[in-house]
């Protein structure tokens, strides 16, 4: 198994403990980062990633727990004794020295002989594409320059774990995309290890090797890009990562992995199941809009299909999203592509079959 | 404080009233009622006469007799040693008075020493002067230059403190965790991120202080005893003498200095605001 970067063990963390304002920013968290890992922690604003960001940088204290960096604790380490460096949401440069400096900062505080200084910070900012630009004010600059100084001076000290905050969120879409490339990139090269925070679920799955999901504090799953979104363990991740159908049912009967589920009166669905779950347990399936396939009545189809009819389509551009009623309160979403000519095959009003396969429909554990 | 004031209403569309006739009129009005009492000033210290309000023709006899006049210059000297003091000390004190208030975390008393520390702005001059003569009277100090040194200290604060603060204000502690976070010490991130990045308040504010005590009177003529005639109280002495155009020659000199000063603190405070911290 690779080693461990960081080990977080039952951290918690209150913020102004005892008084009328306390928070519970985190509750029980437990993750190992490995070393060399791009993790990624994701959640909605307010579920405590910048607090456990902080809590690994130094600059809060655990309330419970403990944290370990390369198997030490660092409980009575200061922000400037870790060997860790943070990316800030809004990059925190200084503006009274040029970009150059900026870079060269965490460098002299280290007390680096000039030459080298000198070299790292040539290296650093030809990493990032800023040679030009190294005696520029970072006022002078725009948002993804400032992004990439950020940047440059976090990895100027080489660090062994890069903490980034939220780095892309103030960049347009285009920009993010490109530097989405160039961070995975770079951490290859580098190797550091780099734990990385967005609430921005599509950020987090083309990015990471593995991904913890986080709400109210507590972790809800970790794992690779296709666990969480293939196999999420509770609603609360099938719904944050990606359009899903939720459909309650009540299971019937079961046979190895695979139960029947009573959907409404005269519905019943098969669907895989990884949870144990008995027969008259209520339990929530999920269906990914994509695993989907829609064909028009005239067609001829094998395997189970489903009637249904189209009441509203929600036109994406490179693919469109339907409601199809299924009759008994059922609609489901599913995606389906324009045609070549740029038409969408389907119209609000249409009939059409929906089909699915068993395996595409999922048993949430809880 | 002149920071609000100056500051141009930016985006809020300003009401058309510039088509009403009679508005330049009034604004010209408005003008010369307050800066031609300034200006008649500044006209007659070029009067040859010795009486100031008989114009008889154009010198600059009364600027060289007012650079000559060694009491004027033991007084201007005078101004210049307490106005040193008064801001050097006040400048210092109200940065660290700043930093604990933004700083310190919340402790007890924060609000109140917030408002404590600006009070004295809205307490009327001479009861300040009165309550320091007796001050000084009842513990028994008595070092001429010093009473005056310590005096302009206490009222200088306030007006140092306010620039600093609003500085401090704009500035979060984002970069002094990123320098900590970048193995800087608590002092090298005070040394090499606070101040610099504090400095413009800090100047601003030792600017604003050096004007107000070069140009204070009630107070200094309270607590200055034989000797320590600074240069407001010496021109006060001149007028009950009798009026000449050296008077008007001294005040014009003072108030070209203070307009220096009050220029040079606006061109700071206005680059500051340009290149704001963010
Ligand atoms: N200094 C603080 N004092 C008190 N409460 C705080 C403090 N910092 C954060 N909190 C609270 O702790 C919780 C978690 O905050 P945190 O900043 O870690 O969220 P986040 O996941 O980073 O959110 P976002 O995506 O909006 O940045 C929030 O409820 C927040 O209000
Ligand atoms: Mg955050």
């Amino acid at each position: 198994m690779a080693t461990a970067a960081i080990n977080i063990h039952g951290v918690s963390k209150v913020y102004n403990p005892g008084s009328p304002q306390a928070v519970q920013a985190l509750d029980t968290v437990s993750l190992t980062i490995h070393d060399n890992e791009f993790f990624t922690l994701l959640g909605p604003s307010g579920c405590g990633k910048t607090t456990l960001l902080r809590l690994i940088a130094g600059f809060e204290q655990v309330t419970g727990g403990e944290i370990l960096l390369f198997e030490e604790g660092i409980e009575n380490l200061e922000p400037s004794q870790r060997p860790v460096n943070t990316v800030f949401q809004h990059y925190a440069l200084f503006p009274h020295m040029t970009v150059a400096q900026n870079v060269a900062y965490g460098l002299e505080r280290l007390k680096k002989p000039k030459d080298e200084i000198r070299l790292t910070v040539d290296r650093v900012l030809s990493l990032v594409k800023l040679t030009e630009l190294a005696n520029r004010r970072p006022s002078q600059m725009s948002g993804g320059q400032q992004q990439r100084v950020a940047l440059a001076r976090a990895l100027a000290p080489s660090p062994k774990v890069l903490l980034l905050d939220e780095p892309l969120s103030a960049l347009d879409l285009k920009l993010r995309q490109a530097m989405r490339e160039e961070l995975k990139q770079l951490q290859k090269e580098t190797g550091i290890t780099f734990v990385f925070v967005t609430h921005d679920q599509e950020e987090a799955l083309a990015m990471s090797d593995r991904i913890a999901v986080m709400s109210n504090g507590e972790v809800q799953q970790i794992g690779s890009p296709t666990e969480i979104y293939e196999h999420p363990v509770n609603r609360f991740v099938a719904d944050f990562i990606g359009d899903t159908n939720f459909i309650d049912g009540e299971i019937i009967s079961v046979k190895d992995d695979l139960v029947s589920c009573r959907i409404s009166a005269n519905t019943v669905f098969e669907a895989e199941d990884s949870g144990n779950h008995k027969p008259g347990d209520q339990v929530t399936l999920f269906l990914r809009p994509e695993k989907i396939t829609l064909t028009s009545d005239a067609q001829i189809v094998n395997g189970e299909s489903h009637a249904g009819k189209v009441t509203n389509i929600i036109y994406l551009g490179n693919q469109a999203l339907l409601s199809v009623d299924l009759g008994n309160d059922i609609e489901l979403t599913a995606q389906t592509r324009p045609r070549e000519d740029g038409n969408l095959p389907f119209a609000v009003g249409d009939s059409l079959l929906v089909e699915f396969s068993k395996r595409a429909l999922r048993v949430l554990a809880k | 404080m002149s920071d609000q004031l100056t500051r141009p209403s930016s985006k809020r569309k300003i009401l058309p009233v510039g088509h009403y006739r009679g508005l330049g009129l009034w604004n010209a009005a408005f003008l010369i009622f307050l800066y031609m009492p300034i200006a008649v000033l500044i006209f007659y210290s070029f009067n040859d006469n010795r009486m100031v309000m008989i114009w008889s023709g154009f010198s600059i006899d009364w600027y060289i007799k007012a650079f000559n006049n060694v009491a004027i210059q033991d007084a201007v000297l005078n101004s210049l040693i307490v106005a040193f003091f008064a801001t050097v000390i006040s400048t210092a004190i109200a940065t660290i008075g700043a930093l604990v208030l933004a700083r310190g975390g919340n402790f007890r008393g924060k609000t109140m020493s917030l408002g404590l520390i600006t009070l004295p702005l809205m307490v009327p001059e001479i009861v300040t002067a009165v309550a320091m003569l007796i001050f000084f009277a009842a513990i028994g100090i008595n070092w001429g230059l010093g009473n005056v040194i310590i005096a302009h200290v206490t009222f200088c604060i306030p007006f140092a403190f306010m620039p600093i603060r609003a500085r401090l204000e704009g500035m979060d502690t984002s970069m002094e965790q990123a320098s900590r976070d970048l193995y800087a010490s608590e002092w090298e991130t005070f040394r090499y991120i606070t101040v610099p990045l504090l400095m413009p308040g800090i100047i601003a504010g030792a600017m604003l202080a050096f004007v107000i005590s070069m140009d204070d009177f009630i107070i200094t003529l309270m607590v200055s005893g034989a000797g320590s005639t600074t240069l407001p109280v010496y021109i006060y002495s001149m007028i009950r003498r009798g009026l000449t155009p050296e008077i008007n020659a001294v005040s014009t000199l003072l108030l070209l200095f203070s307009i220096t000063i009050v220029t040079a603190y606006w061109i700071v405070s206005n680059k500051t605001r340009t290149e704001t911290v963010h």
